[in-house]
């Protein structure tokens, strides 16, 4: 593998570490298996693409692409608790409506960033080659992104959060809005995941309608993937995994890519992100019977 | 202060499982009573328990919480005046949070809760303190998973955190049953000892009738939806089991079928 | 050490095998790099049309050409990692088919040679700033409708051809750009176009019959809502004598006069020469970025009767399909 494509993989992986954050709200923190990933995801690139390209500056373009990932979580979280749509249908319907929507945001289905100042431009004048630059702005986000998470999930609201979806009878016995909770944490996830589709955009060139695809299977592969390779007993553990399965994941398929020599090819990829899910699925098991094995002897 | 005025709830109305689970109960509790309350199974026990908590709204009728008329409040909005513990070790606790999380949890019942720190230090000495005198060694476990603790444990620690905020009352919902004998002596001692201590006013749900009269002060037995007898002080001194029997036939003129009633 | 300790030490080995695996070709073979969104019916002929057309130059696989190939699967991530992985190998050239491959690769494989293909707008698609002089190292072929010869088969079917209708969905993008086009072509070959709008496939029928007396000819571009109502049209069209050009070779098996098409496989074919010529040192801005030239005619005399013109025997004769 080279340089360009090992810097490729932890570029793409901590983009897609934000889009695990979001999962990790919405299915491990929330319990709600939300699918509006796929169409938050190119929202925000859709959003940040179509402002930056109609002159705003690119800051004030990835803020509006946020509240708009956030805004498409409170539709899925609203459909669930007010009109009582089973979740993951409601995160469907969001999802599908958000492509009509997406496509309407940028007037046509591709909208260009080739060229245009993104938040990236400024930092392409420091006379980094331009393959480092990307992977070390998105270190610094990841990082500040990482440890607002972590401190608003020990925060009063945070543990309420939590409480919400793990036993929501017992959080509202103490007082805990639970519909208020679900709603926060849609809006919070989507954001995050907004954030990342913008990023994406700004840094590829482009906003695509059709970049949501498969997203949310990309974010669980990584939520799941990060619990297998380590611990995650605490906040702070279970939030460096979504990062690190993220980045495994896109090693990984760096690997396949460039794994020429064993015969893999790309198209080979869903294979491959089929026995890496299911190999973090039993790992925990071989990691238990491992440690009884253990404890035995 | 507890306000119970002819409530009514039914349940799948307007089905052929239709249930008339309340039939205009009302009852007064004032302040620092602990009330028991037997009854057989469908009684009404816990339809009671969950109207005064939220968890049921009742079709007629009205209960007031402190002075404060709660009917159509939801469970979360009640909370600050109303503690329960439940019968599954379960359901009163997190499993996937820590100790010290389920007490943070806890002590900020009915309190609007901010982006501040959940757990402080000033709350983690207080904490210690108050999980010391259960005697269980869980002082030094703060921060190990409540999935860790056995049941008898967790419905210590739901104890505790139900009881770490004052509130109007306590709600407990036969919260020893899902207990081994040992076990469900030491928490029912320990409530003993906390409502006596805090001076709180509790109503106690059981489905023995010997604990009934052991415990509190006051005891109730529902019966299709209504109170069958409710007696306490003089009256309540020096009663037993068949005692209580003769008082509910007496009431009903009608034998009671359920035998469950009668071991424990 | 546990689990994890092993599993982080063979990631490691693994790791340090790939970055020594690298095997450099030989020194004097080309290497071109092929980029594709997803697999495709018309986007693998193009690839396979690539190919050929390196090999009609003199680049032959597994001969004088070294020849990766790698499929997003539909997956932006996966396209930029691809794009990643080309810019690491530095190949002498980048061949990317689709439009967001094709962005991709002009930003994440910058110093490298980009040939693009069925790019149907690479001006809106910000990879070149002018079709004639691309400058910098990005040229390539697009797949852009070729309106003028649509122009031009409307008036050999229909000689004395003064108006033409045109119905489009003006909720699409591409066919607004289509039309726009449409009225410049027409203005220099001495037609006026007659607009009527179908925002969903359930206006198409009024649309069509809105045009009868006010139009000699009628016009579909590719518009999907149209195209996907065509048979309310085509029954217009033959009520009313009212000759019908398509823009897509599909619609002519539906019943619709004529069109000129081109298929992917020829697109490819070009794409290929045009790398060729990179490959022979020339430098990419200095190519101009080339339509499809080999187009296609297809015909349907019976429809040509149904709706009152009769096509020439010169016409039929350069027709590369003619339906029954």
């Amino acid at each position: 593998m080279s340089l360009i494509a090992f810097l490729g993989a932890i570029e793409t992986g901590l983009l897609f570490g934000l889009v695990a954050f979001g999962v990790f709200i919405s299915f491990r923190v929330l319990d709600f298996p939300d699918l509006t990933v796929d169409g938050s995801f190119p929202l925000g690139a859709a959003v940040s693409a179509s402002m930056i390209v109609a002159g705003y500056d690119p800051w004030t373009s990835t803020l509006l692409a946020i509240i708009a990932g956030g805004a498409a979580g409170l539709v899925t979280a609203l459909l669930n608790i007010k009109l009582k749509i089973l979740h993951l249908l409601a995160s469907i319907l969001t999802m599908i409506a958000l492509y009509s929507i997406n496509l309407r945001i940028m007037g046509k289905p591709n909208v260009a960033l080739l060229g245009d100042d993104t938040l990236l431009t400024p930092l392409e004048a420091v006379g980094l080659p331009y393959y480092w630059i990307a992977p070390l702005a998105f270190v610094l986000v990841v990082v500040v992104v990482a440890i607002l998470l972590i401190l608003f999930l020990k925060s009063e609201t945070g543990l309420a959060m939590r409480a919400t979806g793990a036993n929501p009878r017992m959080a509202r016995a103490q007082g805990v809005s639970t519909t208020m909770m679900i709603l926060l944490g849609m809006a919070v996830s989507n954001a995050m995941v907004a954030l990342a589709g913008s990023l994406f955009a700004q840094s590829q060139g482009s906003a695509d309608v059709t970049m949501g695809v498969g997203v949310i299977v990309v974010g669980l592969a990584s939520v799941i993937g990060g619990e297998a390779v380590m611990s995650t007993r605490t906040i702070l553990l279970a939030v460096i995994a979504c990062v690190v399965g993220s980045i495994f994941y896109r090693l990984a398929i760096a690997f396949a890519l460039n794994a020429d020599f064993i015969g893999l090819k790309a198209q080979d990829l869903n294979l491959v992100t089929a026995v890496l899910v299911a190999l973090a699925i039993v790992m925990p098991q071989i990691k238990s019977n491992l440690k009884a094995k253990k404890r035995l002897s | 202060m507890i306000e119970i005025d002819n409530i009514h709830v039914t349940f799948a109305q307007g089905t052929p499982v239709e249930n008339h689970a309340m039939r205009g109960l009302s009852l007064f509790i004032p302040e620092g009573d602990f009330v028991t309350v037997i009854g057989s199974n469908g009684a009404g026990k816990s339809t009671l328990l969950n109207a005064i908590s939220g968890e049921i709204r009742v079709d007629t009728g009205s209960i007031k919480v402190g002075n404060q008329d709660v009917t159509r409040r939801n469970t979360e909005r009640r909370a600050g005046d109303v503690a329960r513990v439940f019968q599954d070790p379960m359901a009163g606790t997190c499993e996937g949070l820590s100790i010290e999380e389920n007490l943070a949890l806890a002590i900020k019942r009915g309190d609007s809760r901010g982006l501040g720190m959940a757990v402080k230090r000033e709350y983690r000495q207080r904490f210690k303190t108050r999980l010391k005198r259960l005697g269980l060694g869980l002082e030094n476990r703060l921060e190990d998973r409540m999935g860790l603790l056995s049941g008898g444990q967790r419905q210590a620690v739901s104890l505790l955190m139900a009881t770490l905020q004052p509130m109007q009352i306590l709600l407990l919902d036969e919260h020893t049953a899902a207990l081994d004998p040992k076990t469900a002596a030491f928490v029912l001692e320990l409530t003993r000892e906390i409502i006596e201590e805090q001076q709180l006013t509790a109503l106690m749900v059981t489905h023995s009738m010997k604990q009934a009269l052991e415990v509190g002060s006051r005891t109730l037995m529902l019966h299709e939806g209504k109170i069958a007898f409710d007696v306490e002080g003089e009256q309540r001194k020096g009663l037993e089991v068949k005692d209580l029997l003769a008082l509910f036939e007496k009431n009903k003129g009608e034998e009671l079928a359920d035998d469950s009633l009668l071991l424990g | 050490m546990g689990l994890k300790a092993i599993l982080g030490a063979s990631a490691l080995a693994l790791g340090v095998s790939m970055l020594g695996l690298t095997i450099p070709a030989q020194a004097s073979d080309k290497h071109v790099a092929i980029t594709q969104i997803v697999e495709h019916p018309a986007l693998d002929a193009c690839r396979n049309g690539v190919q050929d057309g390196l090999a009609a130059a003199g680049f032959k696989v597994g001969e004088n050409l070294k020849w990766s190939y790698e499929s997003a699967q539909g997956n932006p991530a996966t396209a930029a990692q691809v794009a990643k992985k080309f810019a690491g190998e530095a190949p002498d050239v980048i061949v990317a088919i689709s439009t967001p491959s094709a962005q991709t690769v002009a930003a994440s494989a910058r110093h490298i040679p980009l040939v693009f293909t069925a790019v149907t707008d690479p001006l809106g698609a910000k990879l070149v700033k002018n079709l004639d002089k691309p400058g910098k190292l990005i040229t390539g072929i697009t797949d852009l409708s070729p309106i003028n010869k649509h122009v031009e088969l409307v008036q050999q079917i229909v000689p004395g051809v003064k108006r033409l209708g045109v119905i489009y969905n003006p909720g699409e993008t591409n066919s607004v750009t289509l039309v726009s086009m449409l009225h410049t072509e027409a203005k220099a070959h001495g037609l006026t176009v007659v607009e009527a709008a179908a925002t969903k496939s359930g206006d198409v029928l009024a649309a069509a019959r809105s045009l009868v007396g006010k139009a000699d000819a009628i016009y579909i571009p590719l518009d999907n809502t149209v195209v996907s109502a065509l048979e309310a049209v085509i029954k217009v069209a033959e009520q009313n004598d009212l000759p019908l050009i398509s823009g897509d070779t599909d619609s002519v098996g539906r019943g619709s006069i004529a069109a000129v098409g081109f298929n992917y496989y020829d697109v490819g074919l070009q794409t290929g020469k045009m790398v060729a010529r990179v490959l022979n040192g020339e430098k990419p801005g200095d190519i101009a970025v080339e339509s499809v030239q080999k187009l296609e005619l297809y015909l349907n005399p019976a429809a040509a009767e149904r709706m009152g013109v009769k096509l020439s025997d010169e016409l039929i004769a350069s027709a590369k399909e003619i339906v029954k």
